[in-house]
């Protein structure tokens, strides 16, 4: 689905990220853990065209991501607060979000209606300003946002920082079921090494922008990580 | 600890926007502060002397103080405009040991020094010196200056409290227009009652307790204010807004570009820039009064084409050039969503010729300087609907400067969107009506100058999907610059 070869990028002459390649299958669920400032948001940022590789390229779904923009219609992504529109309610922004990817008003009302327990009654008919809400809350309504019109890619960074316990394992189910389901390639960022080891089936880490370990997940994956990072 | 907070001041200052600017803005800067401040010292050296000229058998300092209760009431309303109240900086302050009373006593005295303070002692400082030298007795000009000054700290003091409700500034424009009219027509005559107030000022000095009272009275009362507040869920916080749900189904007909345009319109009215932009365009309505009042000027026609493109351009220009800094707070959202470019900008051109549109209907009563002088309006309004909102658009694209959508603008904000692109861009908006009118003005005669002038709007309309291309192409050309533009912190 998802094929990243020999992308870099460097800010005046400094590299902050060199991945020489990474291969994601279609309905892969792909955890990317590292420490701060390893490169986890710029590569994001790569998929997603809002900074400009400073060598080689990306494709998703055979689309070169700089050159087309025709994978924006399969793409769908929570990245930070600014992919929020904070004047609006939640309910106007998933309408918003739904008539850019022609879901109508029933459906996505339909399909809201399936994360009631994830909302946990404090989304919807709140009367209230995405600006207004608090930090978690938002992160839920972007969550859900970037679930609307069934994408095939979908990439949310970090999204269990800011959330409380029930809403992180309720989210861990949702990202699960979306690659079962649906054949829904999920990539996911994250500081919570047991999080992204429930949740993803291939975990790459790194470290200075580079790529040091690809793992597939199995039982040992989490001791692994731990033993690494406490290096 | 006094010494301390005027260190992290002066760091705040030395850091603040403005000094990050580029060297033109500052140079620009400069000169607009000296401008303004020269202008005020002139007039406060020359108002004696103009005031004694302009109503020769009253004393110069009795015909300013029948005009005082006007300074004050738009000192009052430039201040709810502009002047902003100064608590989100109390937040870090809350947890360090220093005692809370210091804190909000050295964020008061700040605003004592404020830019709306010093601007009018620019000009009464040198009256009242030009006073004393013209041999008023110097107690009595100094009893009456005390006055002035405690009126302008009422003001600084009165507008934080005024600022937290709408009611007010209602009422104050209210009571400011039900005024004028009255002295205009001559049946009520607010200044002769408040020139007695202020001149007992200067006749009286025992007068001078009321407007010190007045001042230390809401000096105290923000005191207490911020002092009882001093909680991050008290002054500090930021108020939870009622939403305003809106029933915006009508703006359904207008196709693939509806969702948009209900976006904007949302935009427009849920946030504090946006909403401060839309009464100045009100205002611009007013424009052409300085303009076709003036003998001189009815010589001039291509100046009066220039003012007339103003009167109904006021939103025009000042909406579109921030096209599309609006979004600038979400603007990766909207560059990884399928957002058609040609649709997201048809919403916006939409509303400013909505805006155009209305501007024409109510500057209706212009007729009142005659046929010809709407008839200026009217090509001006077709030249801005059709050319001048494609400038715009495209100056706008150019401007890339982060708009922080539910922030007021502050004084010489505007200056932050101003680069040499902005300069070249707006010469065609602002030259382009006068030359456009002039050309066939001076080798036919008025009526064709009208005419070219409303026909060069008809171009917009032939060539719109043109425009339109040219406009795209740029958005899609510096579509990185612009995502990293808007991702810089304020």
């Amino acid at each position: 689905m998802i094929s990243i070869s020999n992308i870099s990028k460097s800010y005046n002459s400094v590299e902050v990220l060199n991945v020489e390649n990474i291969e994601i299958p279609k309905g892969q669920n792909f955890g990317l853990v590292g420490n701060n400032g390893a490169g986890k948001t710029t590569l994001f940022s790569l998929l997603l065209d809002l900074i400009k590789p400073t060598t080689g390229e990306i494709t998703s779904g055979e689309i070169v991501v700089s050159k087309s923009e025709d994978w924006k219609p399969f793409t769908s992504a929570f990245i930070d607060e600014s992919f929020l529109i904070g004047y609006l309610t939640p309910e106007e922004y998933f309408y918003f979000i739904g008539e850019l990817r022609g879901v109508s008003k029933p459906d996505v009302d339909e399909m809201l209606a399936e994360f009631e327990d994830f909302f946990h009654g404090e989304i919807l008919s709140q009367k209230k300003y995405l600006r207004d809400l608090s930090k978690g809350n938002q992160k839920k309504v972007g969550i859900v946002a970037a679930l609307i019109g069934t994408p095939e890619v979908i990439i949310l960074d970090e999204p269990f920082a800011n959330l409380d316990p029930t809403t992180q394992i309720r989210l861990k189910k949702i990202i699960s079921d979306l690659t079962q389901q649906k054949q829904t390639t999920v990539l996911i960022s994250s500081h919570d090494l047991m999080h992204v080891t429930d949740v993803c089936k291939r975990i790459v880490v790194l470290e200075k922008g580079k790529v040091v370990k690809d793992i597939a997940t199995t039982q040992e994956t989490l001791k692994e990580l731990e033993e690494y990072f406490s290096q | 600890m006094l010494k301390k907070f005027l260190y992290l001041q002066w760091k705040q200052f030395r850091r603040s926007s403005y000094f990050e600017a580029a060297l033109a803005i500052k140079i620009l800067m400069v000169l607009g502060i000296l401008y303004f401040g020269g202008i005020a010292i002139l007039a406060g050296v020359g108002g004696y002397f103009i005031l004694r000229k302009a109503i020769p058998d009253v004393d110069p300092i009795l015909s300013l103080n029948r005009f005082m209760i006007y300074w004050w009431l738009f000192d009052l309303l430039i201040r709810y405009f502009i002047q902003q109240v100064p608590v989100l900086n109390i937040k870090p302050l809350m947890i360090i040991p220093v005692k809370r009373n210091q804190v909000v006593k050295f964020l008061l005295g700040k605003t004592a020094l404020s830019f709306f303070n010093i601007l009018p002692l620019l000009f009464f400082v040198p009256f009242s010196i030009v006073l004393t030298v013209k041999g008023y007795n110097p107690l009595y000009v100094l009893s009456w200056f005390v006055g002035v000054l405690s009126i302008i700290l009422f003001n600084n003091f009165a507008i934080f409290l005024i600022n937290k409700t709408k009611t007010y500034f209602f009422i104050i424009i209210g009571a400011v227009s039900v005024l004028i009219a009255l002295q205009y027509y001559g049946i009520f005559d607010i200044t002769q009652y408040a020139a007695i107030f202020f001149h007992s000022l200067y006749t009286t000095p025992i007068f001078l307790i009321i407007p010190i009272g007045l001042a230390v009275g809401l000096c105290y009362a923000n005191y207490k204010y911020y002092m009882d507040n001093f909680y991050i869920d008290g002054a500090v916080s930021k108020k939870t807004e009622k939403v305003q749900s809106l029933d915006l189904n009508f703006v359904d007909r207008f196709g693939k570009t509806a969702p948009f345009l209900k976006n904007d319109i949302k935009m427009i009215l849920r946030n504090a820039r946006p909403k401060q932009v839309l009464i100045m365009s009100f205002f611009f309505l007013f424009y052409g009064l300085i303009f076709y009042t003036q003998e001189i000027y009815r010589e001039m026609p291509a100046v009066l084409a220039f003012a007339s493109m103003f009167v109904t351009g006021g939103f025009l220009l000042s909406f579109g050039q921030l096209v599309p800094s609006w979004d600038s707070e979400y603007y990766k959202l909207m560059m990884s969503q399928n957002i058609p470019y040609r649709e997201y900008l048809k919403s916006k051109l939409i509303l400013m010729i909505f805006a155009v549109s209305v501007s024409t209907v109510l500057s209706l009563p212009y007729l009142y300087f005659g046929w010809d002088i709407y008839k200026l309006i009217l090509a001006g309004a077709s030249f801005n609907i059709g050319l001048n909102s494609f400038i715009t658009l495209y100056g706008g694209a150019l401007n890339r400067v982060p708009v922080e959508l539910n922030v007021k603008a502050k004084a010489f904000q505007n200056t932050n969107g101003f680069n040499v692109t902005q300069l070249l861009i707006s010469i065609p908006k602002i030259i382009g009506p006068m030359v456009i009118f002039y050309i066939p003005y001076y080798f036919i005669d008025f009526d064709a100058g009208i005419i070219i002038l409303a026909l060069s709007g008809l171009l917009g309309l032939i060539f719109q999907n043109q425009f339109l291309n040219i406009i795209e192409n740029l958005y899609q050309k510096q579509k990185y610059q612009t995502i990293a533009a808007f991702g810089e912190k304020k």
